[in-house]
């Protein structure tokens, strides 16, 4: 990168935050979406947001420099990334599938299985300081030296200064966490063909509409669990006065005939060691769900049929190798799945259905995406 | 008022006039000291620490931190006294950081400076006595290491994934490693103490309860600070465990309920691993007074 073009960039850089209000978000929501909670020690602004887009896409947020939020959560693959599970900074394998991020910001809890984690800032402690496994790995050791990078980018001191201007030294990590929560918060698809159908500005086919239809039934089942505007079951919004936050077994793993799910992926119960919460998971959002293969906690279902068959079984009978044991008859299994048997049509039209919750806006808007490309 | 808040006062040099009683000292400064013990010698990252665990296998340190609580003073007719804790890297008013790590031998990765005692302020008296606690209070715990000041601004003694800190993080590399169950070997064997299955408020975004504590509160009747010392003993802490093999869930404990190894690691420690509470209050086979060194 030559001088003259760091110069040029900073100053077109500059020019678009001085246009920016330092306070307020405009969220542009549908009106059957309401406004996300957002912590009161950090509110959204633009200049956070386009200071969070620097640093989820710069690997120097790394302690070797190697990666970047962006290398597990790829916008154009809805920002999840396509594998079964990912690989850490140092070269180790993540527990768990990477998730999207899209309209995180209404997430209860995150994580797979996690009802501590109730704040993407705290949540992001994980990939950024965690070492069972290594993901980011920044450690006491390594802080300093990656906030330093930070600082000698030249693009930094500025953006850092314009998202925190109320602070005396805002290049901090509390402040890296601060601007990427701001800019998950921004990444929202509620623009897709379904949306769009509700609003009354476009049609669904009628397949999608047979499987719009089969999906809010009680035939079906899926709404329990996917029912919400955000196609999931644990929703906090601005005006949230109370939030539930379930967790379901569903029915992948028996190991030992008890329900047992194997180590260290066996939900909520890995955190709480309560027998009831033995598997028991958080429904993920469906939308943008044709792009976040494969499924399941543990990437363990490749594509969206075999997630419907899995449904369509009541669970899953695993017959060979050490995961054997008949999911199915878990009894820790949540009572609403049930052997539905689904037609080969009706797989179809719920496919259909899943598919027209994408949001191709997501994808594609270049507010989300990588600001240090064409550098 | 009470006595001990009067004098809590004085030592922060404000507001004398208000306490209702006399006061013709001013506090005096205390520290208490700490040692971490390995077969009865300093345990450090420096040296070997012999044999450890039921196996009995060589063993050198990894790390060793811990953090304390409501550190009291016990007064000749009975009184407890809480320590006024003097703000520092190591301490701020709520909780104390003890390192006996240095970030050398097989301890690499950990930090260069260590920290053996804790320092406050205390009415002049006659004390006999000691009471604290190995934890983080819970209105501390929960906090971002991003956010807070020293000394819990310690990423190693984050926990993310609890949502908290580590109280304590003890751990040695056994001669070998330690053989899991997989057929794979772990270079280190760890002891993690924390408190475990922690529920959050998405209302709120703050994490609001936990079902099992584990705090260890300590108390020395008898305990000279001039003369004494809390001493942290991995032989007793590892007595009941093979630190050779792990037999699943976490490498050693964790804290994980039904990890095996954590049996034998709670018990030592003196805490029950279903419910989170001391199995007897004031005690833990683990920690003794010892001679100040």
């Amino acid at each position: 990168m030559k001088l003259g073009r760091i110069c040029c960039g900073l100053a077109g850089l500059l020019l678009s935050l001085s246009g920016m209000a330092v306070e307020g978000w405009d969220w542009q929501l549908p009106s059957h979406v309401p406004e996300p909670r957002v912590p009161q020690d950090n509110p959204m602004s633009a200049a956070k947001v386009e200071l969070g887009r620097h640093l989820f896409y710069d690997p120097r947020l790394s302690g070797n420099g190697t990666q970047s939020c962006a290398t597990c959560h790829v916008q154009e693959q809805a920002f999840s990334d396509g594998k079964v599970l990912s690989t850490g900074s140092t070269g180790e394998t993540t527990h768990r599938n990477a998730p999207g991020l899209a309209n995180v910001a209404w997430h209860a809890t995150y994580n797979w299985a996690n009802p501590a984690i109730v704040t993407l800032e705290r949540q992001m402690e994980v990939p950024l300081f965690g070492d069972d496994p290594v993901e980011m790995g920044i450690t006491d050791g390594n802080r300093a030296q990656v906030l330093q990078r930070l600082r000698d980018e030249p693009l930094y001191p500025p953006l850092f200064t314009a998202a925190f201007p109320e602070q005396d030294e805002p290049l901090s990590m509390g402040s890296v966490i601060k601007a990427i929560a701001a800019f998950e918060r921004s990444l929202i698809a509620v623009d897709s063909r379904y949306d769009r159908y509700l609003q009354g500005q476009g049609g669904l086919t009628a397949s999608e509409l047979r499987g719009k239809d089969l999906f809010f039934s009680e035939k079906a089942e899926c709404h329990h669990c996917h029912g919400s505007f955000n196609f999931n079951d644990q929703v906090v919004h601005a005006r949230s006065r109370q939030v539930e936050m379930p967790f379901h077994n569903t029915g992948l793993y028996n190991l030992n005939g008890e329900g047992a799910y194997p180590f260290p992926n066996r939900g909520v119960f890995e955190l709480s060691g309560e027998p009831r919460d033995m598997g028991a998971f958080r429904a993920p959002s469906l939308r943008n769900v044709a792009l976040t293969a494969p499924y399941f906690h543990d990437g363990s279902a490749a594509t969206l049929r075999e997630v419907l068959g899995f449904y369509s079984q009541g669970g899953r009978n695993v017959e060979h190798g050490p995961r054997s044991g008949d999911g199915r008859l878990n009894p820790y299994k949540s009572g609403l799945i049930v052997r539905v048997g689904f037609s080969e049509q009706e797989i179809g039209d719920l496919l259909a259905f899943l598919e027209s919750l994408t949001d191709e806006s997501l994808l594609r808007k270049s507010a989300h995406s990588d600001p240090w490309q064409g550098d | 008022m009470n006595t001990s808040k009067c004098f809590g006062l004085l030592a922060s040099a404000a507001l004398v006039g208000a306490c209702s009683h006399p006061v013709t000292h001013e506090a005096q400064s205390q520290s208490i000291a700490f040692e971490l013990l390995a077969n009865g010698q300093s345990a450090r990252c420096s040296a070997p620490l012999g044999p450890l665990g039921r196996d009995q296998i060589p063993a050198q340190l990894h790390d060793a931190r811990f953090y304390v609580q409501d550190v009291v003073l016990i007064a000749k007719d009975g009184r407890h006294v809480p320590l006024q804790l003097t703000t520092s890297d190591w301490q701020n008013a709520n909780v104390a950081l003890l390192d006996f790590e240095d970030g050398s031998g097989q301890c690499v990765g950990g930090t260069p400076e260590t920290n053996h005692e804790v320092r406050g302020s205390i009415p002049p008296g006659d004390y006999v006595g000691l009471a604290l606690t190995l934890g983080v209070p819970p209105g501390l715990n929960h906090t971002s290491t991003e956010l807070e000041p020293p000394p819990l601004d310690i990423a190693a003694m984050g926990w993310s994934w609890q949502a908290g800190r580590k109280f304590a993080k003890l751990e040695v590399d056994p001669q070998g490693g330690a053989a899991k169950v997989d057929g794979s070997r772990s270079a280190t064997w760890y002891v993690h103490l924390g408190s475990t299955g922690c529920t959050g408020n998405p209302v709120t975004g703050e994490t609001v309860s936990c079902l099992r504590g584990n705090r260890l509160p300590l108390l020395f009747e008898r305990f000279d600070p001039r003369q004494d010392a809390v001493v942290v003993d991995l032989s007793a802490l590892l007595a009941g465990s093979d630190i050779g093999r792990d037999q699943g869930m976490a490498v050693g404990c964790m804290s994980g309920p039904d990890d095996p190894e954590c049996g034998p690691v709670f018990e030592r420690l003196g805490l029950s691993l279903q419910s989170g509470e001391p199995l007897q209050p004031g005690h833990s086979p683990s920690v003794a007074r010892g001679a100040r060194p």
